[in-house]
């Protein structure tokens, strides 16, 4: 284990290992940064969903904290105007596409994206974009949990979990673009594609996309 | 590896035994009539092939002792098919628009008698008493051929041809050097990236050939995606070798020992040829194990790129290269340090790889003295749109928009007015004619909100709607977006949205500003360069032509009558002859019809508005017209 | 259900993958040449694929859906592809994709019911300079106007009665 050094992120010094990614540091250290598509086991951080900016002294522009490695004496600001614009910009631009519909939603009081708009003070209703809701079709053949692909922040927890928590591999990102989304291989219900119901997948989904049947009961 | 001094044999004297042996076997070639038709892509679309058919067939019908040969593009694309014949006692005249009927004539008028039928020529290939030469043209004149020097003259399916114009001769230099003073020499040469960033290349090499573990890839991408350029194309097509010998160059200076060229799968000719210069190489002893005697080894293969155009980005590249959906990823790391499979790879563009020979052979001060201080060289664009002459041209660096456009480019189309270019593409930006007297270099194109890109240049006249033109490139970028990242996937689509409202009349006051606010979120947020610089053709069209936006949006008129939601066609009666009838026949869904006293009108429930009806009319009458703001009652 | 067609396509599948070592770099060119024999990846040929370079078959699927050049479904007898890169979209190549359309009645990316013919866009052929450029089965045309269309689809034995749905009302 490398020697911890010390950085200061918002004015409050922390320590953290040198190389260790920024976001993580920060979480760790009890200080929000809104997140999506990190995943701390991963060395190639997908850095998709663009919510993580931060500044850094030294640098020109905002930089995303999933990617930044830590270095000894680095001084981060988790907001400043620049970094509110983006975040604030990149919520709105994942809500238009998003179904939202909290009071139905099983994940209502544990989802990211209520966490993030509740953090940094953002509407989860969008005024200015344009709607861009594609009404596609719910798969729900698991029984035990529902894919709701108008639900889907396109973060890739569920395929990262699916492939290597539980080692099974039946996700996947398809297609390209606004097309772009989660499935199987085919676009075959996830029950007819080899799923083993592990519910890996709905456990790492930050928003309503992957939701357990027995929360929207209860 | 072995140095220079403990080799046999030096690559040097290798290479002058097989460029020996390649001039005697074109020796007997050289006394005999020649016949050369441009068959690149561009030349068949124009029916090069049929030509090439005419010619072969009236030379054997009449028994002649004349050889044809297939060659490149010579660049003046707006003349295909176009032929060049070298006959002894003539100096070789070049011909343009050569059909078949032309090419029986060219046979019998020229290589069976003595008319070199220069009423067909367009120039001489060499200084003359009796016809111009292509310098003797603005064009010609203003050009500065390096890399597109042989394009069109040799036959890119022989590599003989390219031994005997001294090809391989820098790769044979560079083999007898030490690889870090060959990227020292491309380092003092101040080459720049052609793929459109301008990245110094020796740096990229040299932290390649620094960045420890084995093996190490370079890659030649091939991916021209911009959607306007077709200079990798051409180049590819008409001299493959000079590519390779590029490559090589790289891979040696680097320590590489397996390199790609990544070639779009849209560009056949392309990648057939490429293959062929690949096998020739290796029968050569120029690709393959221990290359002219140096110990130095190296494997090339082509890969062929499945239609996407982010994969022009090195990190997708390298993800398609790797059997992955073409997604670009986070940099750092730069490929240079950690590329393919997480190897060191240096990844350069078809026209960066072409310089590096020249500069080997000629040196670095030679480069740097051509164009500007901070671009040296020269820069290759591909002039289309609404300019007279069409075509690809190489011309220095710093090089004025107004002299390309109106000297080498001949002006606009049928002498209309001209309104701006859009230049690099999707990535790129347009300029107005203030921007005319701009020297263009990357970092004046940079500074005046465009991008050197690709090199395409499309010129565009009053008949172009600037609204249009962003919504077009906006709607390119959005289908080619991989969709990875939040702003590139919703930003360009929300942009998008509002862009075709705007051109449908449906704009709102307010989307003037939001477009702005987003373009600038887009150009911030993304994540890769595909996201970062496509807001900029919505960014340049927004601040040079504000006003346009604002008609469509105000008084839903579109000014340039493109946007098709915002005309009418309409034949004005006065005009109209009532004696011909082809604009109701060229009508393909029967809206034309003729009016009980014998005028022509118009449809509006029917018409497609196909534009068919306004091109037939004949040029003495001119009667259809295009009106906006779209007017139902007209013609009616 | 396999059926006999499918016997035939996995039999051609399994062929071209002995032709390569069966590593996943080697995944984009094997999709390539099954295309190219097949016209299309048929699901269990993409299946088979996946199995043999051992990996997972939705990355299989992935990369067939990301690439422009894939096709799932088979396309028509004739191949029509219009360019709408910059200059051709300049010069009026979206109305000659427009003309394609209302004459075979099909969209951009369809195919015409009785397998004749399909109808795609492409992003730039690279020969700007004669905008606007169809290829039609490989072979690439410049200055394409809209009643060239016409010409074209005659000398592919398209008669104009032939588009669905169309012969009542032009009579």
């Amino acid at each position: 284990m490398a020697a911890k050094v010390k950085i200061t992120i918002d004015g409050r010094e922390i320590e953290a290992s040198p190389g260790d990614r920024l976001l993580w540091a920060a979480l760790d250290s009890g200080i929000y940064i809104p997140h999506l598509c990190g995943i701390r086991e991963e060395n190639h951080p997908p850095a998709s969903c663009r919510l993580c900016f931060v500044e850094i002294a030294g640098m020109p522009n905002p930089v995303t904290s999933c990617t930044q490695p830590v270095t000894a004496g680095m001084v981060v600001y988790t907001r400043s105007s620049q970094v509110d614009r983006l975040v604030r910009r990149g919520f709105q631009l994942l809500l238009s596409a998003y179904h939202l519909r909290c009071g139905e939603c099983p994940k209502n009081h544990t989802c990211e994206i209520r966490r993030i708009a509740k953090e940094r003070g953002l509407k989860l209703r969008v005024k200015d974009l344009r709607p861009l809701d594609r009404d596609l079709p719910v798969d729900a053949s698991a029984g035990d949990f529902v894919y709701d692909p108008n639900r889907c922040v396109l973060c890739g927890q569920c395929a990262w979990a699916c492939r290597h928590r539980a080692g099974v591999g039946i996700l996947g990102f398809v297609r390209r673009g606004m097309e772009r989304r989660i499935a199987t291989f085919g676009e075959a219900p996830i029950l007819a594609s080899g799923c083993t119901r592990c519910g890996e997948c709905v456990k790492a989904c930050p928003a309503g996309g992957l939701t357990f049947q027995k929360e929207a009961s209860g | 590896m072995k140095t220079a001094a403990t080799l046999e044999v030096a690559p040097d004297q290798i290479y002058r035994d097989l460029q020996h042996a390649a001039r005697q076997r074109l020796t007997g070639e050289k006394e005999e009539p020649l016949v050369m038709v441009g068959t690149a892509t561009c030349g068949r679309a124009a029916g090069a092939l049929d030509t090439l058919a005419a010619f072969k067939e009236e030379i054997v019908r009449r028994h002649l002792s004349v050889r044809v040969r297939e060659v490149g593009c010579l660049g003046d694309c707006y003349l295909e098919p176009m032929v060049i014949i070298q006959k002894p006692g003539y100096p070789p005249f070049i011909y343009g628009e050569v059909d078949e009927g032309k090419a029986r004539r060219l046979v019998a008028d020229f290589l069976v008698n003595d008319d070199p039928c220069l009423e067909f020529a367009m120039a001489a290939l060499e200084p003359n008493d009796i016809f111009p030469t292509l310098a003797d043209y603005p064009r010609g004149f203003y050009e500065q051929r390096v890399i597109t020097e042989l394009c069109g003259i040799i036959d890119p399916t022989e590599i003989d041809q390219y031994l005997d114009h001294e090809g391989y001769a820098a790769l044979a230099r560079a083999l007898s050097m030490d690889p870090g003073e060959v990227v020292a020499q491309v380092k003092e040469s101040k080459l720049r990236g052609r793929g459109g960033a301008g990245f110094p290349t020796g740096l990229k090499w040299e932290t390649c050939r620094k960045a420890p573990g084995t093996p190490k890839y370079v890659i030649c991408n091939a991916d021209e995606g911009d959607p306007g350029a077709f200079m990798d194309r051409a180049l590819l097509e008409s001299n493959p070798h000079q590519v390779l010998e590029g490559l090589l160059i790289a891979a040696y200076a680097v320590g590489a020992s397996q390199g790609y060229i990544y070639v779009r799968a849209e560009y056949p000719l392309a990648v057939e040829r490429l293959k062929t210069a690949l096998d020739q190489a290796r029968q050569r002893g120029l690709l393959g194990e221990n290359i002219l005697g140096s110990g130095f080894s190296l494997d090339l293969a082509v890969f062929q790129g499945s239609g996407a155009f982010v994969c022009g980005e090195e990190t997708a590249l390298i993800a398609s290269l790797e059997g992955r959906p073409g997604i670009p990823s986070h940099r750092p790391p730069f490929p240079a340090v950690s590329g393919l499979y997480g190897q060191p790879t240096v990844i350069n563009n078809v026209k960066t790889l072409s310089y590096v020979p020249h500069i080997l052979r000629q040196g670095p001060d030679w480069f740097r003295g051509i164009g500007t201080t901070d671009s040296p060289g020269t820069a290759v664009f591909a002039l289309a749109g609404k300019v007279a002459n069409t075509g690809m041209v190489e011309v220095p660096m710093g090089t004025t928009l107004r002299r390309l456009v109106f000297d080498v480019g001949g002006g606009i189309k049928d002498g209309k007015e001209f309104k701006a270019v859009l230049i690099g593409g999707p990535s790129g930006g347009c300029l107005p004619e203030t921007a005319l007297d701009l020297a263009i270099d990357f970092d004046s194109l940079q500074q005046a909100g465009a991008m050197m890109g690709s090199g395409g240049l499309v010129v565009l006249d009053a008949d172009d709607c600037m609204v249009e033109i962003a919504r077009f490139f906006l709607e390119f970028t959005q289908k080619e977006s991989c969709g990875k990242c939040t702003f590139c996937r919703l930003g360009t689509k929300q942009m998008l949205e509002i862009l075709t409202d705007i051109t449908k009349g449906r704009g709102k006051p307010e989307d003037l500003t939001l477009l702005w606010e987003l373009a600038g979120d887009v150009k911030a947020g993304s994540l890769c360069g595909l996201g970062k610089t496509a807001p900029n053709p919505v960014l340049s069209t927004l601040r040079h032509f504000r006003h346009e936006y604002e008609v469509h949006i105000d008084e839903g008129r579109c000014p340039a009558r493109m946007c098709q939601d915002l005309i009418t066609y309409y034949i004005v009666p006065q005009k109209c002859t009532k004696l011909c009838n082809v604009c109701v026949g060229s009508c393909p869904a029967e809206a034309v019809y003729t009016r009980p006293d014998g005028i022509k009108a118009i449809n509006q429930e029917l018409c497609i508005k196909c534009n068919n009806c306004l091109v037939t009319c004949p040029p003495e009458h001119q009667a259809v017209v295009k009106i906006s703001p779209p007017s139902p009652a007209e013609g009616a | 259900m396999p059926d006999v067609e499918n016997h035939d396509e996995l039999r051609q599948v399994t062929e071209i993958l002995q032709r390569h070592s069966l590593e996943p770099g080697n995944l984009i060119p094997i999709l390539q040449e099954v295309q190219e024999e097949l016209q299309y990846l048929p699901r269990e040929g993409m299946r088979l694929v996946g199995r043999s370079l051992g990996i997972p078959e939705v990355d299989v699927y992935s990369v067939a859906t990301f690439y422009n050049q894939f096709r799932l479904n088979p396309p028509g007898r004739n191949q029509i592809k219009v360019c709408l890169g910059t200059a051709c979209h300049m010069m009026g190549g979206y109305i000659i994709l427009d003309c394609f359309e209302r004459r075979l009645n099909v969209h951009e990316g369809e195919t015409t019911p009785d397998r004749e013919f399909s109808l795609e866009r492409v992003a730039c052929v690279g020969c700007c300079t004669l905008a606007p450029v169809t290829v039609v089965n490989e072979k690439t045309e410049g200055k394409v106007t809209p009643t060239r269309v016409d010409g074209i689809l005659a000398g592919l034995g398209f008669k104009k009665d032939q588009a669905a749905g169309k012969v009542e009302a032009e009579v």
